[in-house]
């Protein structure tokens, strides 16, 4: 037997390490929503607290119209992300191991690995084709491509899942005369579904995070939050954009502690 | 699933429809656009202006030049518009639309981008100088030697902004040299200038409005509009026109060659040149515009701002950069690089 006193975070330093990684990561986020509440012009000199930020921000056309073209592009983006998600889950895990089955996986988890900004020009340049070609604008290019890069990211909690789950369980449900939808409706489906839903969220965080590929595909008046935010850098910042990401954070936190919950509860 | 079905046709139709009449899409540089000025210009010609923001001259170029963009407007600054009208991006102007044409001030129509306005007209102006706390250095201001040959009470305190074209430009400046100058006598003088000078920066980085505000930094290179933030916040900032030469920046609306609503934009264009219109750009971003007779539509606290309103003494030091040679640009780089390190 090991010793068993041996654990990780007995060794020295891990504790003051920890500490500073941890100080390092919120510090920041937390100076942003405090200076979210400035009352003043600055994003560095406190003047006092105040909504009025929350309000302007609100107010504001420009950041309204972004808002909602950022969760409508989520929202379509990870329909689709953890549709396709699933059905390659399903298609990879629920069968014997075969050849070839690494290469999918790369194949599957291609955006993860190729740089973004590749991706981003490489779409830049295929859409501008089509965009030439047909003169159609909308949308659905960014919802396209947003799903593309969000596919790994439903992928990933939806594959961890199947692999968990024993592969004789629809063999056993076919005993039972369950037909072969019976057995996929009434026992993958509910066994796997935190696991759906944990992807599902996951693909929502990344596709509202994303700039590079957004600032190279959108169009006209398709600017989502993150890129609105990115086009306030030449001039001044104001606390406006604090609020903003503070609310961004907001819904971010909420998502993942639901990712979370889900994923812990059955294990 | 039915969902998505009915969103996507839902998406599909609104664009159809925004498509048809009465719109215009203007791609500009992020938070410069009044609001209240597309306001008033949909009142008066129910078109309805559509805004969308980028970050840098680059990203706007690759962005049109890979085609079917969508957009009718542009807004370049200087030493790009050269480059959109040698590509064939951008189209000439039809001066028979624009009325207003004559309201350019005149030291705005023979500009080197664009000799006598046939392809872009004026939409905001700046410089780039130098910010200083008085409180901390009482001293001569307009010079540049307050960040290259660094007085004792800014050593230590002053920043720089990593703006390549700009810093290096007014080091040659400084020297006695042209702008993008390819002559190794200059450049060598001005790489041990700015090498020499480094010691006694604290930093080269962004974000002067609020480091200057909150007296983090006690000096800085820095734009004009920036400062006059910083002022507001601090009234001991001012800012300084460097007499050895300064760089002046600007930033034109150009209408694109595919453009789809060119009726339109020669509207907003007409339209922007109005001096009252051009004030609400100017009151909105704090830049000075370019329309003569617009200084009295503006806020009072702009109408006399040092900074926005260059005093006639410190006017005639201010140059635009022409657009550098390769080779040229390349010594700056190397300069550049060797003071990053």
């Amino acid at each position: 037997m090991a010793d068993r006193s041996f654990e990780v975070a007995r060794l020295p330093g891990f504790r003051s390490i920890a500490l500073t990684a941890f100080v390092l990561l919120y510090l920041p986020i937390i100076t942003l929503v405090v200076y979210s509440f400035n009352a003043g012009q600055s994003v560095a000199v406190w003047e006092g607290f105040s909504l009025d930020w929350y309000t302007t921000a609100w107010e504001n056309e420009a950041v309204k119209g972004a808002t909602y073209r950022s969760l409508l592009i989520a929202a379509s983006a990870s329909a689709i992300a953890t549709t396709v998600a699933t059905m390659a889950a399903l298609g990879t895990t629920r069968r014997k191991a075969f050849k070839g089955q690494t290469f999918i996986y790369v194949m599957i988890n291609q955006p993860l690995m190729v740089p973004e900004i590749v991706t981003a020009v490489a779409l830049l340049i295929f859409f501008a084709s089509i965009k030439v070609a047909t003169g159609y604008n909308g949308l659905i290019y960014l919802i396209i491509a947003h799903a593309a890069f969000c596919i790994p990211f439903a992928y990933l909690p939806i594959r961890a899942r199947l692999e968990g789950m024993d592969l004789t369980l629809e063999t056993a449900a076919a005993d039972l005369y369950a037909s072969h939808w019976q057995a996929f409706r009434f026992v993958t489906l509910p066994l796997m579904l935190p696991g759906i839903i944990a992807g599902a969220m996951l693909a929502f965080v990344i596709s509202l995070d994303d700039v590079v590929i957004t600032e190279f595909v959108k169009s006209g008046g398709q600017d989502t939050l993150p890129t609105y935010m990115l086009g306030q850098m030449r001039r001044a910042i104001t606390p406006e954009v604090n609020a903003i990401s503070t609310v961004l954070l907001a819904l971010t936190v909420l998502l993942l502690t639901a990712f979370f919950l889900l994923t812990r509860k059955k294990d | 699933m039915k969902k998505i079905v009915t969103a996507t046709a839902l998406l599909l139709a609104s664009t159809a429809l925004a498509a048809a009449e009465g719109e215009l899409q203007l791609y500009n540089w992020g938070n410069y656009t009044s609001p209240d000025l597309l306001k008033k210009f949909e009142e008066e010609t129910g078109i309805k202006v559509v805004v969308t923001d980028y970050d840098s001259n680059t990203a706007a170029l690759a962005k049109v030049e890979a085609g079917g963009s969508g957009f009718d407007l542009v807004v370049p600054s200087a030493n790009y518009i050269p480059i959109w009208i040698e590509k064939g991006l951008v189209q000439k102007l039809d001066d028979s639309k624009l009325a207003n044409k004559g309201n350019i001030a005149p030291e705005w129509v023979n500009v080197p981008w664009d000799e006598g306005r046939q392809y872009s007209v004026p939409w905001q102006w700046g410089s780039v100088g130098v910010a200083v706390n008085t409180s901390v250095y009482k001293g001569d201001i307009n010079t540049s030697d307050i960040f290259l040959r660094v007085p004792e009470e800014l050593k230590g305190k002053i920043n720089v902004v990593p703006e390549m074209t700009d810093v290096l430009n007014m080091a040659i400046f400084n020297v006695g040299g042209e702008p993008c100058t390819e002559d190794t006598e200059v450049l060598k003088k001005v790489r041990d200038l700015v090498v020499a000078a480094k010691a006694d920066w604290l930093a080269m980085d962004y974000g002067a409005t609020e480091k200057l505000s909150n007296n983090d930094w006690a000096a800085s290179v820095n734009w004009n509009g920036s400062t006059m933030r910083a002022r507001l916040a601090n009234p001991d900032v001012a800012f300084g026109y460097p007499r050895e030469g300064y760089p002046l920046f600007m930033d034109s609306v150009a209408l694109l060659s595919d453009a789809k609503n060119v009726d339109n934009a020669y509207k907003f264009i007409d339209f922007i040149m109005l001096p009252e219109n051009a004030a609400m750009i100017s009151a909105f971003a704090r830049y000075a515009n370019g329309i003569a007779g617009s200084a009295e539509f503006m806020p009072e606290d702009m109408k006399t701002a040092p900074e926005v309103v260059t005093p006639e003494e410190h006017a005639k030091a201010g140059r635009f950069l022409p657009t550098c040679s390769q080779k040229s640009q390349e010594y700056l780089t190397a300069i550049w690089t060797e003071l990053q390190k």
